[in-house]
């Protein structure tokens, strides 16, 4: 114990060699105000080069951490859409122009001014050299049109893109990447330059740290934080991190958590929205899962509240057949939902008796689950266990019948519907799912156009309608992400369909802000 | 001489196209998404076009015979390529964690070799009780995994009792004092972090040094050089150490040799476990991301070293043995 205050002091001690702020500790200063905290440190992993064009993308952590470093035009709170680089912006009838008037006296940290310039320019140079973490093909050219206005025109009319483009997309300076040829190796001592809250101070690589500080010039007024590191602990002792006090938020997708802290001093609880997914990709091309029918039973042959129970530790969110989670902003409620049935399941087997082949990982408890429930309707379950990659590759192969895929990015613009199964983007996992059906690809082209919110949602209402007859893919429960945190230290708070393009996470930024 | 440069020569070369070849053979591709962070991003949303610009960025689009080109011409240059994974120079990365893996892998090396050789002298020196004693010590401790082993370790002494960290190899980001005091404090820091893991090394390495050292020591003990030792009215610690020892040396100092030269693979379950930034933690992410320039640099490395302390062996043994280079 005693050695854990030693190494409290000694990050308390870190967090007081940054440049002096007006006051030490905690200090409230009114309603409108949060107080100053020295120092949040994030459980999580390596995510590589702070730079929009290094930066991991093999999970959503660098994408997320560079919101901390770099702004974009919009971002979202939990009610949805907010104005940020961008105070306002207009949308040409035809959906193809937008015109961004841009908040006045932002500067890039390292003091020069922001400018409808540097705008234009991130459009222009990330269609040369893609951001990896969103895809900006839709935009034809940005322009400026004034000292403070951009204009972005699309190649066509695009409804997801304030959210999914103008609100992920990082704005870099031009008077930094202008110069470099191949940004993919360049690591100039300006290469993590924006203008975001925090400036990066110092990257450990062979450690995967990060250890940023407080922009003070930040266009948003205070930073609330001095200090925000993210270290990188492995997730089997990240809970145990926390409780010594080493860190100060991680994330578990354990429900079980909730019961380990509920008397702890300092440590709390934050449930996101279920935001991830668990589900079955059906190759449809492949007998017997060819046929509808052969889908449903499936569907009804598993007792989905009893997986999801067994696994998350927490109270069961059966999948919807729909795939949009509940508690999110496009889930359409009353669709088909194929409760547990084996009877049914055996009718529309018609009592024939099949072999089935799942692809899993290794880690995955599911499969022990489903293999006494489709037993029962007269299917054996041959699991074959193999490693992510593995995984990822058979599916994009279309070598398998079954894959049990877990993943995010459900919860923010229903877009990936479309994507999904147009084969447009080389997504691992819809990759994986096969599914043709003519209707359903009209609606998704017609609600990407769709500007108007309420005429949008009805198509992919209707959309989520004939996933939930069709069956491609089966979502066996949403997953929680449980969040612990040190309530002395951070507030996490939830993003409207998930941070940036549907991801679980809570350090927005605008927790770091007096708001 | 000229002969055993050829034949090391030759053995170079051909892993060097092993170490090649044998990445590429998993299945799995370089640029798919995984779940290193513990949250799968499938929303990953590399467009067909970004991903074949990515896949000829890394030559990965070019047939295995150019990539193998470019690899050797690479190589040529001193150049170890660029990690796809982590998206910065391979020997940059490597050059960062190569002082963790020396300092975790030969310390533990070290302790284990010196401590395995005493108490297999002991052993077979002594003989009867102290001598079941530690050869019973010796076969549990070679019949617990390593893996388990660390794990135990880690859930008993940082979860339970909280005495070591729970990972890494120092306290990321602490303030550096400045001074000889603050060197202290840090090297202090590092001890402390890499207590467990080295232990874990330690306890599963010994035992093949007890068991060697014993079985040499017992091999030399009907010698009549150590008969007339005792006549001349030796002390029977002296006799032990003076005359037993030195010549029970041999193989156990081979032992030890081939195993610095593993010390560049690093280890790779230990350095997992407690999460210590070395080479061994590197190969595993590298293996799990498929990351081909990392894999094959790392093997190179790791083979290279064995290949140079055979070779190093090699010429000693004919130093000392001069049959050897008959």
């Amino acid at each position: 114990m005693r050695k854990i205050s030693a190494l409290l002091a000694l990050l308390a001690l870190s967090g007081a060699c940054v440049p002096p702020a007006p006051s030490a500790g905690p200090t409230p200063t009114g309603q409108a105000s949060a107080p100053m905290v020295d120092l949040v440190r994030l459980a999580w992993a390596d995510v590589g080069v702070p730079t929009p064009f290094r930066v991991s993308t093999a999970g959503p952590g660098g994408a997320v951490l560079l919101t901390l470093i770099y702004d974009t035009l919009t971002w979202k709170d939990e009610r949805g859409i907010i104005p940020w680089l961008a105070t306002r912006w207009e949308v040409s009838p035809d959906g193809r122009d937008y015109t961004f008037t841009l908040a006045p006296g932002v500067t890039w940290q390292d003091g020069q001014p922001l400018t409808a310039e540097d705008v234009a320019f991130s459009f222009q140079y990330y269609a040369q050299h893609p951001y990896r973490w969103m895809n900006t093909a839709i935009v034809d050219s940005a322009s400026v049109v004034s000292a403070d206005q951009v204009r972005v025109h699309l190649k066509q009319a695009y409804a997801p893109f304030l959210e999914d483009v103008a609100g992920v997309v990082p704005i870099i300076p031009q008077h930094v990447w202008a110069k470099v040829a191949d940004p993919n190796s360049y690591d100039g001592p300006d290469a993590s330059i924006g203008s975001g809250p925090f400036k990066l101070a110092e990257y450990r690589s062979a450690e995967g740290a990060y250890r940023l500080v407080a922009n003070a010039a930040y266009f948003k007024g205070p930073v609330t934080v001095r200090e925000f590191q993210q270290l990188n602990v492995p997730p089997e002792t990240r809970l145990q991190a926390a409780q010594q006090g080493q860190v100060d938020l991680v994330f578990n997708t354990d429900a079980s958590v909730r019961d380990v802290l509920k008397d702890h001093p300092n440590l709390s609880v934050f449930e996101t929205p279920p935001l991830s997914i668990v589900r079955l990709a059906i190759n449809t091309e492949r007998p017997p899962l060819d046929r509808r029918e052969a889908r449903q039973a499936l569907a009804y042959a598993l007792d989905r509240a009893q997986i999801a129970q067994v696994v998350t530790k927490g109270p069961p969110i059966v999948g919807s057949a729909g795939v949009v989670p509940p508690e999110t902003p496009w889930f359409a409620p009353g669709l088909p939902s194929y409760p547990y049935d084996p009877d049914r399941a055996r009718a529309l087997l018609g009592g024939q008796r099949y072999t089935l082949e799942l692809l899993a990982d290794p880690t995955n408890r599911e499969p022990e689950l489903m293999q006494p429930m489709l037993q029962a309707v007269g299917i054996t379950l041959a699991t074959k266990r193999v490693d992510s990659k593995t995984r990822t590759q058979l599916l994009r192969e279309k070598n398998f019948q079954l894959g049990l895929v877990q993943h995010i990015g459900v919860g923010g613009d229903p877009d990936y519907l479309r994507r999904w199964y147009a084969g447009e983007e080389a997504n691992d996992f819809a990759q994986g799912s096969v599914f043709h059906d003519s209707r359903y690809d009209q609606l998704g082209r017609e609600q990407a156009a769709m500007l108007d919110p309420a005429k949008r949602k009805e198509l992919v209402v209707q959309m989520q309608q004939i996933l939930a007859t069709e069956l491609p893919t089966i979502v066996l429960y949403h997953r929680r992400v449980y969040w612990v945190y040190d309530r002395t230290r951070v507030t996490p708070m939830n993003t409207w369909g998930g941070l940036m393009n549907g991801i679980p996470l809570v350090q927005n930024k605008l927790i770091f802000l007096r708001r | 001489m000229a002969r055993l440069t050829l034949r090391y020569a030759l053995l170079a070369a051909a892993i060097v196209v092993l170490n090649f070849t044998l990445p590429r053979l998993l299945p799995g591709d370089p640029l798919d998404a995984d779940a290193p962070q513990g949250l799968n991003a499938a929303a990953s949303t590399l467009t067909a076009e970004a991903r074949a610009q990515l896949r000829a960025y890394y030559h990965l689009d070019r047939p295995l015979a150019g990539q193998f080109l470019l690899y050797l011409e690479d190589l040529a240059r001193g150049d170890l390529g660029w990690s796809i994974s982590k998206s910065a120079p391979v020997s940059q990365l490597i050059g960062e964690r190569l002082p963790w893996t020396l300092a975790l892998l030969l310390t533990s090396l070290l302790v284990a070799g010196s401590g395995g050789a005493l108490l297999g002298l002991l052993g077979a020196w002594r003989g009867g009780r102290v001598d079941q004693a530690v050869v019973t010590l010796a076969s549990s401790l070679a019949a617990i995994p390593e893996f388990l082993m660390a794990m135990a370790l880690l859930l008993t002494l940082s979860v339970g009792l909280g005495w070591f960290p729970l990972q890494g190899g120092r306290t990321v980001f602490a303030p550096t004092a400045e001074g000889p005091f603050g060197v202290l404090r840090a090297l202090a820091d590092v001890t402390w972090h890499l207590a467990l893991p080295a232990l874990t090394l330690v306890l599963a390495t010994t035992t093949a040094f007890v068991l060697l050292a014993r079985g040499a020591v017992r091999a030399v003990l009907a010698e009549p050089y150590l008969t007339t030792a005792r006549a001349k009215g030796l002390p029977e610690r002296w006799v032990a150490l003076r005359h037993a020892a030195p010549n029970a040396l041999l193989p156990v100092l081979t032992l030890f040799g081939v195993r610095v030269g593993q010390v560049l693979g690093g280890a790779i379950v230990v350095e997992r476990v407690f999460s210590v930034p070395g080479l061994g933690l590197f190969t595993f992410e590298a293996i799990r991301a498929r990351d081909y320039p990392v894999l094959q640099a790392v093997f190179l490395l790791g083979s290279l070293g064995v290949l140079l302390a055979n070779l190093a062996l090699e010429i000693i043994y004919r130093r000392l043995e001069p049959r050897h280079g008959a």
